[in-house]
């Protein structure tokens, strides 16, 4: 591989590892973390909390049915995807780490990537939020 | 087991497509120099992949969401200029061919090995990282069940027979057919892939409109199913395809077409022809 082909080479790359390098990472397993289970079955969604503090969370999505699955995030209003976790095989867990704003966001469980998701709130709390006198 | 290897086949089957088409090409055109070119390409970007999803699946660190969708999506869109490259580049090779001229055609074909290897590099780094990250997962659920990482390996070694099996058609078939089919069939590939990337960025929120539908076919080809997973697989088709998917696809796809088939499937031009051959000849 001469010079030039090298620099073809990186330039391809270039926009990956940019993004890579700069603010793409989030914690898997900080201190703080938050972590909350998701058990999807055929029919169910299952999640170990209903809320977190604000600040990074691990959704681990866990997939006990027969079809792929999706878990999703999303703002308050229900349409505007905040994070998102595909390609959940039957039998594979894959983590979902998001770092929440202090907000109610909603969930869904996706099972057969059909659109009959199974929604439900999910509240982020503001950190340190000193209670009103 | 059954849904994973879907998964698997539907993330490897564009690449093996593109690849084997681009193999085809290369020893058709009696350039097997740069058949290593390709597999550079090829192996970099497999290896780049693995090792990537395996540290942040291992690592203390994880991808952000909107971080991956944005890199799916940058790579699509790179993915689409050096795949319609690749297509002009037949278009040129077929017109050449049916005018005879040996000489024009060792020109057409004159491309340097660095343009090979972004071809396979993108072709495959594209859906490289989501791939490794389900594949990650799969090992690290071996320990309880190994059903899933089996589904997924037997569905991308599926995707690689069926990229063998195209270049083992694409090197029989007339050399001319051959351009003009492929180039046709890629045209169709890319626009879908421009339609992915255009999705991405949707998601991540860099584009507006994710749920503005254009149309939604989800009952009829559910996402799930072995038709849905060779139509994705292969023209990237969503059941549930934005407003703006389809705007970008068909503004790609009826110019690139039109383009491309005045190339291929002209008429053999004397000689001396219009002004835009030199032009388009001098690359």
């Amino acid at each position: 591989m001469n010079t030039r082909h090298k620099w073809v080479a990186s330039r391809a790359l270039a926009p990956a590892v940019a993004l890579l390098t700069l603010t793409a990472c989030t914690s898997n397993t900080p201190e703080e973390a938050t972590g909350v289970s998701v058990d999807i079955a055929a029919d169910s969604c299952a999640l170990s909390a209903s809320s977190a503090p604000a600040g990074p969370v691990v959704f681990t999505v866990e997939n006990t049915g027969d079809a792929v699955a999706e878990f999703y995030v999303y703002a308050s209003d229900g349409t505007k995807i905040v994070a998102e976790v595909e390609n959940v095989g039957p039998g594979l867990s894959r983590d979902l780490a998001v770092t929440l704003d202090a907000g109610t966001y909603v969930t869904s469980c996706d099972a057969g990537m059909n659109g009959d998701d199974i929604r439900a709130d999910f509240v982020a709390t503001a950190a340190g939020a000193t209670p009103a006198p | 087991m059954l849904a994973n290897y879907l998964i698997g086949l539907r993330e490897g089957l564009e690449a093996s497509l593109v690849i084997g088409i681009l193999i085809a090409y290369i020893v058709r055109t009696g350039r097997r120099d740069l058949l290593g070119a390709v597999w550079t390409g090829v192996g970099v970007a497999a290896a780049v992949s693995l090792a990537v999803g395996a540290a942040l699946t291992l690592g203390p660190r994880g991808l952000s969401f909107t971080a991956q969708e944005t890199i799916g999506g940058a790579l699509s869109i790179v993915a689409v200029g050096l795949v319609t490259w690749m297509i002009f580049w037949m278009g040129k090779t077929a017109r050449f061919l049916k005018r005879h001229l040996e000489d024009g055609l060792e020109k057409a074909i004159a491309l340097g090995k660095g343009a090979i290897i972004a071809l396979a590099l993108v072709a495959v780094g594209r859906e490289g990282l989501e791939t490794t990250l389900f594949l990650w997962a799969g090992i690290q659920a071996a320990g309880s069940t190994s059903a899933p990482i089996t589904g997924a390996v037997l569905g991308l070694a599926t995707a690689v027979a069926l990229g063998y099996l195209i270049y083992r058609g694409a090197i029989r078939i007339n050399l001319r057919v051959f351009f003009q089919w492929t180039g046709l069939f890629l045209i169709v590939v890319a626009a879908g892939v421009l339609a992915y990337g255009i999705h991405d960025l949707q998601e991540a929120g860099v584009l507006p409109g994710s749920e503005t539908l254009a149309f939604d076919v989800t009952a009829t080809i559910p996402p799930g199913s072995f038709a849905g997973t060779l139509l994705k697989g292969i023209f990237n088709f969503s059941p549930a395809s934005t407003v703006l998917e389809v705007i970008a696809w068909v503004s790609y796809l009826v110019p690139t077409v039109w383009l491309f088939s005045r190339m291929a499937f002209a008429r053999a031009p004397r000689p001396v022809a219009a002004p835009e051959l030199a032009s388009t000849s001098a690359v």
